[in-house]
């Protein structure tokens, strides 16, 4: 309910303008009752032979309030339960958790179907209210108070709240059922629900007589007569409701289980159960769907096996690209800076450096290919450390070159292993190599890094150690691609175009390799350029 | 490994505090009392599942040392979730923490999900930082706090999987934007709109184990 419709409650008993007022009314009711009522007012109005004053009140304070309470009482009662929040959902919850069996059985529907009580609801408290207020009326017209008009008024609206309140509670259980329609409702549970219910609403008219007394308390003992009277005719209806509802629920159910326990065809009929499953036959769709989900995912596992990118990745290639990138960029940043700070003369002197530093760290033409076959009695691995040592001899810093001789040593035990297929030797080569290239990777971090907290810098060495060790690392993967190539085309494989299939793609891949490395040795070179300036 | 999303972690705070071994605890499921100094980052990944969903949390351990303050700072960028540790054996690791939060809040995005970490609680007998003065420090900075041992295991896990479900959940209520990788969050390789479905029942399945390489 929107707050609109509780301001349009409390201006209505300040009694402001009578017009805009109406206009309001008449868009917010959608109940035919109301209109009669806004009619019948009409109706009315010109009759009070009272002097201006008085008739201003009564109009104000009188038949208008009446007006305004009966087309809001059903908002009223919804009002209140919105204020009163505990009240609201304790009583909600045993309705539905009672009523759960049945609304659990889908919740989609029980969901409509508490759409479908919330309107009917307020039907049906409106469709009830005119016994009882009417009775109310008469009561008002007999003792002919214009002046306290108001307070019975009030208390008539409470009533009426009340009674419309425990009405469409009523008939909200029994839409449930009879919306659900699965089995039959126990009479006893829906009676004490519903008496637990009127009695917190009884309490709730008790708490609002109260303050109606105090606010009126000139007619105190009037009041109290048609408090008691009001609640009298509660009680009656609270009662004499509940027995009447009870029956009809039984005969309700009776009639519509005639013949049909559980109401199986009847639900059959509705569509309630269109597609009745069949167990075994889910049974055997879930399997045939798990077994070609599982052959999907072997096929990508496959895939996978031999994706380089994807290998790379789970061998923390990319994070540690990403960590350089990010190293390099912030690193950049920093000499961007140190540009802009500076006086013009200075900003030309460090340009010069930096173009400088940039000019060391050109990788040489690719041609000498000297000193790999000299070292001839050093193992394969033990010549690649060496290298990497001489590359690196000048960069001042301890790096750590376990990680690729290892793997290296892995390899070229591998291959000495006897019968290997060529599937096998080609995922090796790929995932040797993406494995290869992201060790790579890493030490150009981890060296970009230390070079960053080293104390004492010496560009031209950094320069040209890590050009050095470019060199070697892009050597190390052409190298480790020619030795599984070599592997392959020793194979007599009865699939030749396979096999150079895959000797093209370790070729590729090597290539690829190269790609990340001198990447990698470019992130490199501010981090190389800022011990310059 | 297929992931539905993948998680940026970075792990903070002084030197010494453990935060490597919160990692090897997390990732392998043992304790190193002896480790390396941490050179810039070092990295640890593991999958969980949260809501049935595989999510893969990469995990950035930053070194603690002063020296590489500059460095570290450069990694924060794109996390999702940060770790935030101190030893409760050294209440000047305690006292360094707003430090490391301005640090973190001034380098990284506003929506990332700080959990704050009293490691070392197995060391009750040597304890200088309060329990209560954790909590009252992370009530105030709006974190989540918890003590771990990353001897004993106690919380590791807790500690990494609820920042990762409180990530989640501010995927769910659209506070991150998925599509927008500053926020630590990428969508995984085969990560389909339609997937979630299927999922369902397959929140048993655990982690799976950690050491990626």
């Amino acid at each position: 309910m929107p707050q609109s419709d509780s301001e349009d409650f409390e201006s209505a008993d300040e009694g402001h303008s009578n017009a805009t007022r109406k206009e309001r009314k008449k868009r917010n009711s959608s109940s035919n009752y109301s209109d009669n009522l806004d009619s019948d007012f009409e109706q009315r109005r010109p009759q009070p032979k009272e002097s201006n004053s008085t008739e201003k009140v009564a109009t104000t304070d009188g038949w208008d309030d009446f007006d305004v309470d009966e087309s809001e009482t059903a908002k009223e009662t919804h009002l209140k339960f919105g204020d009163d929040k505990p009240i609201m959902s304790s009583s909600q919850d045993t309705g539905w958790n009672d009523f759960g069996d049945w609304g659990e059985s889908d919740t989609v529907k029980s969901e409509e179907i508490k759409q479908n009580t919330t309107l009917e609801l307020s039907n049906n408290a409106q469709i009830q209210n005119p016994s009882v207020t009417t009775k109310e009326t008469e009561k008002q017209i007999k003792s002919d108070g214009w002046g306290w008009g108001w307070g019975v008024d009030s208390l008539l609206s409470t009533a009426t709240a009340g009674i419309s309140t425990i009405t469409s509670q009523v008939s909200q259980g029994i839409t449930t059922v009879l919306e659900t329609g699965i089995g039959a409702p126990n009479p006893e549970e829906l009676a004490r629900i519903t008496k637990e219910k009127a009695k917190i609403t009884e309490n709730e008219v008790s708490e609002d007589k109260q303050e109606m007394t105090d606010s009126t308390f000139q007619f105190g003992s009037l009041l109290s007569g048609v408090t008691k009277f009001v609640e009298n005719t509660g009680t009656k209806v609270i009662s004499g409701g509940l027995d009447t509802l009870e029956v009809i629920g039984k005969k309700t159910m009776e009639v519509l289980q005639d013949g049909d326990p559980g109401l199986v065809k009847k639900r059959a009929m509705l569509g309630l159960e269109t597609e009745k499953p069949i167990l075994s036959q889910i049974l055997r769709e879930a399997k045939d769907r798990a077994d070609e989900e599982d052959k999907v995912k072997e096929a990508k596992r496959e895939a996978k096996e031999v994706h380089y990118e994807s290998l790379f990745d789970d061998f923390e290639g990319l994070v540690h690209l990403e960590a350089l990138e990010m190293l390099s960029r912030q690193v950049s940043m920093r000499i961007e800076e140190r540009l802009r700070s500076s006086d013009p003369e200075k900003r030309l002197d460090i340009k010069e450096t930096l173009q400088q530093v940039a000019e060391l760290c050109e990788m040489p033409e690719d041609d000498e290919d000297d000193d790999y076959e000299e070292s001839g009695d050093l193992s394969k691995e033990d010549v690649f450390h060496e290298h990497l040592q001489r590359a690196t001899r000048d960069i001042g810093l301890k790096l750590q070159f376990q990680p690729l001789i290892k793997q290296y040593t892995e390899i070229l035990t591998w291959l000495e292993s006897n019968d290997l297929n060529e599937k096998a030797i080609y995922k090796r080569a790929v995932s040797g190599l993406a494995h290869a290239t992201a060790l790579c990777v890493e030490l150009y971090h981890k060296t970009g890094e230390m070079l960053l907290v080293k104390p004492r810098r010496s560009t031209a060495d950094e320069a040209d150690a890590l050009t050095q060790l470019t060199l070697v690392l892009t050597k190390h993967v052409s190298e480790l691609a020619s030795i599984f190539t070599e592997e392959l085309s020793k194979k007599q494989a009865e699939d030749k175009d396979l096999v150079n299939n895959y000797i093209t793609n370790v070729f590729l891949e090597a290539g690829n390799s190269s790609k990340y490395i001198q990447n990698a040795f470019q992130l490199a070179l501010p981090i190389i350029q800022i011990g310059a300036v | 490994m297929a992931y539905a999303y993948l998680f940026k972690y970075i792990i903070i705070g002084d030197t010494g505090v453990g935060k490597s071994c919160l990692l090897l605890q997390f990732t392998d499921k043992r304790f190193q009392p002896v480790h390396d100094l941490t050179i810039g980052v070092e990295f640890g990944a593991r999958m969980i599942t949260i809501d049935g969903k595989q999510i893969k949390l990469q995990i950035w351990d930053t070194a603690g040392q002063e020296a590489f303050r500059s460095i570290t700072r450069s990694y924060y960028r794109g996390a999702a979730g940060a770790l935030l540790v101190y030893d409760i054996t050294r209440r000047e690791t305690f006292n360094h923490l707003t430090t490391w939060l301005e640090d973190a809040r001034q380098h990284s995005n506003s929506n990332m999900v700080i959990m704050l970490i009293g490691n070392k609680s197995d060391l009750e007998s040597r304890r200088e930082v309060k329990k209560e003065e954790g909590e009252a420090f992370a009530r105030e900075h709006g974190l989540v706090f918890m003590e771990t041992s990353a001897k004993t295991a106690a919380n590791v896990e807790e500690a990494f999987i609820n920042t990762a479900k409180e990530i989640y959940e501010k995927i769910q209520e659209g506070v991150f934007d998925i599509n927008n990788e500053a926020n630590g969050i990428k969508i995984g390789p085969q990560h389909s709109t339609a997937g979630g479905a299927k999922a369902g029942g397959a929140g048993a399945g655990g982690a799976a184990g950690g050491g990626c390489c």
